[in-house]
């Protein structure tokens, strides 16, 4: 970006515009936007293809007394553009309906937690050259071993700043990194030629945390694991989720369904559940905000307002107050925001996101977990989401395996599954000591009773 | 646009100036780079939640040396910035040349130089922010007032126009004035605390007269009704059944059970199931699939405008075209970019895109469809003893290298006896990319031939698709099911 542009004086600037030109003016909002990223890409295993770019840009979100709302942005960086933004939203917020709903933005009256590990200042010295060096990792297991045939893979280190100031006296600058690598690893069965993926990734705020290797031998072993697929019989069955299971069956459906937008527009299945068992008095879920060093922790949000930990799921119990909330949501229902209004980037108006959404670990040893199934379903992965305004989940196992006397066997082509998510929750069995993480997820294997499986053998 | 002039800053001396620059450092180089300005309004019971606008610039810089690509990503439109990013892409490309091992080169082609337009009947230009409102605020109001069930209600519309710039080492450039709309309308409906929901939308590209048509005035009506019978839908029995599949469906089975296992570079880089399978017969003899995303296509479906899948070239300079991907059966062609097809020794055939300026090129669809063939729909029904009948979709999505494929369906009624009968909801779809083409048994005439269109993401990426084609029937697919 053009670095004689003072940003704070900019964002200044923009806001004091907006004061001036409209009368029944409410309040407004300056986000401004950096990043810097750079990538390197692995295809048929062998560096391919590699990239750095930038990324600024500042948007302005305004309100009339009424409620409306005009929001604009652009990634032109000049005083005559901005000044035709702000003028552009204020025309906007003139043309928008009136919404009684909207009480006001963030005020500065709460004071901030410290997190530390937010920023690797590593990233100012990562050359391409030092990039490449993660990726090699990639590479050489790949190589290395006899069945791996081929890999995709990637590399990213992204470094992003932002501002937000508001005509409340909120006036915040964080500055944040995230490094992420990735392995789609393909394996061919020597024998009778069956091919196979596996996939991982990891997402880490520091540098020395990414591990290129480990990467690749997980995505590998999951390559392997996915070899000897069969199709099996129609049939209920326990089923154990992996990590990543879990995250694709109770976290990510959870993350949406305490959205408190959702709430208030009775889009989610957990609507008229608060205060209410919910499943299992094996579930307890925490969205945390302040782990030291994780990716969806922050000091504050999209809206500039402090973040903080907060408990959703107790003992099964879906707790009163166990919505997200961003100031709009929080002050349509008369209570304090939680601090989750998110923001993908300057180009977006804050939505409602997790920070650290975290299922807390069992006592039991994921082995013995396993070992405990007569006959039953490893679930690595499903592609599929359920519908959150019904909780009903039906859909394809992308990755699984038969478990039979307590031993993983061979994988499964063509196997669906179905089960209401309240039931899921309900029919939680057991949940693994181990856990991993996974972006903003903590997840452990969990084993559910009674799930229907759907097979394509006859 | 009134910035243009921006984008004149590629005057022939200046990209003379950039040859000069490359001079025998690198095989192939282009840029790309887009000014844009654009309108969202997202209202939600009637309520305005985001008015916006946007002015946007993106810049993308490629380089390329024996098999190793740089890229250079920038915002700043300037002569100096752009001249140190293609310094910056060149660096990358030599350091990712030094360190791979599959060296390959791409295929010189002859300079295009060419201006497209998108010809507007209404220019967004000429539409005011209020005419925009007004319209999302009377689907939002037929939506909430065509039911006491309807619980909430959200219309999003979009659009924006952009110019475009497109050089390249073979002396080609390439302008491009472009304009898009999208509307989306979903209604949730509630009864005795059961909640569904059904989403439309249509698009394409033009001005404001894509709103114009029966269909896009009928949207959120169509919307209401749809959520409200979902209230009385059955959770599906899991099982193996014979399925027709109305065009939508059709379509996407078509996108995600062939489509992307054709996308060469998932072929060169063995994730796609379908390598080493040109000339193989891996459909029916009545199976003809292609994927054509040329100009010109809307006026065939009576619409003022054209398809959003559409484009006039993609983003490597080459223009759209036609692709036969299976003629009677037999797969004929994957889809190419231009490395893919230089590697392959084959012409490239336009499927290289990006999302934007700032993305890199990828293997992607365009208008993928199958083509119709005689069976009259009423007929196709009545000839099948027990089966479901499936209508439009939720999502879809494909694992290329194991073949396995799945998509859920909006609307699924039950047929006994060659009768239809009730409905079911969130009815799951599965099967095997080499099995389902060949259980397909009927194929739907001329009459009953449509297309839906969407947005299909790979890689991180989005871009515009359509796909489509007659009602067809399909035996022996899993289903899902709660039961």
């Amino acid at each position: 970006m053009n670095e004689d542009i003072d940003i704070f004086e900019l964002a200044k600037f923009a806001i004091k515009i907006a004061e001036k030109n409209y009368s029944n003016f409410k309040c407004a909002e300056v986000f401004i936007g950096k990043s810097e990223y750079l990538n390197i890409e692995v295809e048929e295993n062998s560096v391919k293809y590699s990239e750095i770019g930038r990324n600024h840009g500042i948007s302005i979100r305004i309100y009339r007394s009424n409620g409306s709302i005009g929001f604009a942005f652009t990634n032109i960086l000049k005083r005559n553009v901005v000044e035709k933004i702000v003028k552009n939203a204020i025309k906007m917020m003139h043309v928008g309906t009136p919404d009684p709903d909207f009480k006001n933005l963030p005020e500065n009256s709460k004071p901030y937690s410290m997190v530390e590990g937010l920023y690797d200042k590593s990233i100012k010295n990562l050359s391409i050259e030092d990039a490449i060096e993660h990726v090699k990792d990639l590479i050489k297991t790949c190589s290395e071993d006899e069945q791996a045939i081929s890999q995709s893979g990637d590399f990213t280190a992204n470094s992003n700043l932002s501002y937000i100031f508001n005509s409340n006296g909120i006036e915040v600058s964080g500055e944040e990194t995230y490094f992420n690598i990735s392995s789609n690893m393909i394996v061919k069965d020597t024998i009778n030629g069956e091919v196979s993926n596996g996939y991982e990734s990891q997402m880490r705020r520091k540098l020395a945390d990414i591990d290129g290797t480990r990467t690749a031998e997980e995505a590998l072993k999951n390559a392997k694991r996915n070899l000897h697929r069969k199709k099996i019989k129609t049939k209920k069955m326990q089923v154990v989720l992996s990590p990543k299971g879990t995250i694709n069956l109770i976290l990510n459906p959870i993350a949406s369904a305490i959205n408190a937008e959702s709430h208030q527009y009775k889009r989610s299945f957990l609507v008229g559940k608060r205060g209410k068992k919910i499943g299992s008095d094996l579930i307890n879920i925490d969205d945390d905000a302040l782990i030291s060093g994780r990716i969806g922790s922050n000091i504050f949000d999209g809206e500039g307002f402090p973040c903080r930990n907060k408990k959703i799921i107790e003992h099964g119990q879906f707790l009163q107050s166990g919505l997200l909330h961003n100031s709009y949501t929080a002050g349509k229902e008369g209570v304090e925001s939680t601090g989750n209004a998110s923001r993908r980037s300057f180009s977006s108006i804050p939505s409602i996101g997790i920070s650290n959404l975290i299922l807390h670990p069992g006592t039991i040893q994921k082995e013995e977990l396993i070992q405990n199934v007569k006959e039953g379903i490893l679930l690595n992965s499903t592609a599929d989401s359920p519908n959150i305004a019904t909780g009903d989940f039906s859909g394809l196992i992308s990755q699984g395996n038969l478990i039979q006397n307590g031993e993983i066997k061979h994988a499964l082509n063509e196997t669906m599954f179905g089960i209401n998510l309240l039931d899921l929750f309900e029919n939680i069995t057991s949940i693994s000591k181990e856990y991993k993480i996974y972006g903003p997820y903590s997840a452990p294997y969990v084993k559910i009773d009674n799930v229907q499986i759907i097979g394509a053998q006859s | 646009m009134e910035r243009e002039n921006e984008l004149s800053l590629f005057n022939d001396a200046f990209i003379a100036d950039l040859l000069r620059e490359a001079g025998n450092k690198v095989e192939y180089w282009d840029i790309r780079a887009t000014i844009s300005e654009g309108t969202t309004l997202d209202f939600t019971d009637q309520r305005s939640t985001e008015i916006s606008s946007y002015e946007m610039t993106n810049c993308g810089i490629r380089a390329f040396i024996n098999g190793g690509w740089g890229f250079s990503v920038l915002k700043d439109l300037n002569r100096d910035s752009i001249r140190s990013s293609f310094l910056k892409s060149i660096k990358l490309a030599k350091l990712t040349r030094s360190l791979l091992k599959n060296e390959f080169k791409i295929n010189e082609r002859d300079p295009l130089e060419k201006i497209f337009k998108i010809n507007s009947k209404l220019p967004l230009s000429d539409i005011n922010i209020e005419e925009k409102i007004k319209l999302v605020k009377s689907h939002e109001k037929i939506a909430a007032n065509s039911s006491k069930l309807v619980s909430n209600t959200r219309t999003i519309y979009m659009d924006g126009v952009s110019d475009y710039i497109f050089i390249n080492s073979f002396g080609s450039k390439i302008k491009q004035n472009l304009s898009y709309l999208r509307l989306l309308n979903m209604v949730y409906s509630r009864k005795a605390g059961i909640t569904q929901r059904s989403i439309n939308s249509v698009g394409g590209l033009g001005g404001f007269e894509i709103l114009s048509t029966e269909k896009a005035e009928k949207i959120s009506e169509k919307t209401a009704q749809e959520s409200i019978k979902l209230l009385d839908a059955k959770s599906p029995i899991g099982g193996q059944f014979t399925i027709i599949a109305d065009p939508k469906l059709a379509g996407t089975l078509i996108h995600e059970a062939l489509g992307h296992a054709c996308e060469a570079d998932l072929v060169l880089s063995k994730e796609s199931i379908l390598k080493e399978k040109i000339g193989k017969e891996i459909a029916l003899p009545d199976i003809n699939i292609v994927d054509d995303p040329s100009m010109g296509q809307g006026k065939t479906f009576g619409l003022p405008y054209e398809l959003f899948g559409s484009y006039f070239i993609d983003d490597e300079g080459i223009p759209s075209q036609k692709t036969t991907i299976i003629e009677n059966g037999v797969l004929k062609n994957y889809l190419h970019n231009l490395e893919t097809s230089s590697r392959m020794n084959l012409p490239p055939n336009g499927h290289g895109r990006a999302s934007s300026s700032s993305a890199k090129p990828q293997v992607r669809m365009g208008f993928t469809y199958i083509e119709p063939k005689d069976w009259n729909i009423e007929e196709l029904i009545q000839d099948t003893k027990n089966g479901i009948l499936c209508k439009d979709f939720l999502y879809g999505y494909t694992n290329p290298t194991t073949g396995n494929f799945q998509f859920k369906c909006k609307f699924s009624y039950k047929i006994e006896n060659g009768e239809i009968k009730e409905l079911m909801r969130d009815v799951a779809l599965s099967g095997m990319i080499l099995e389902v083409l060949k259980k397909v048994s009927a194929i739907g005439d001329q009459k009953s031939f449509s297309y839906s269109d969407g947005i299909c993401g790979k890689g991180g990426q989005s871009v515009r698709v359509c796909d489509g084609g007659p009602y067809i029937r399909v035996d022996d697919i899993t289903v899902g099911g709660l039961n």
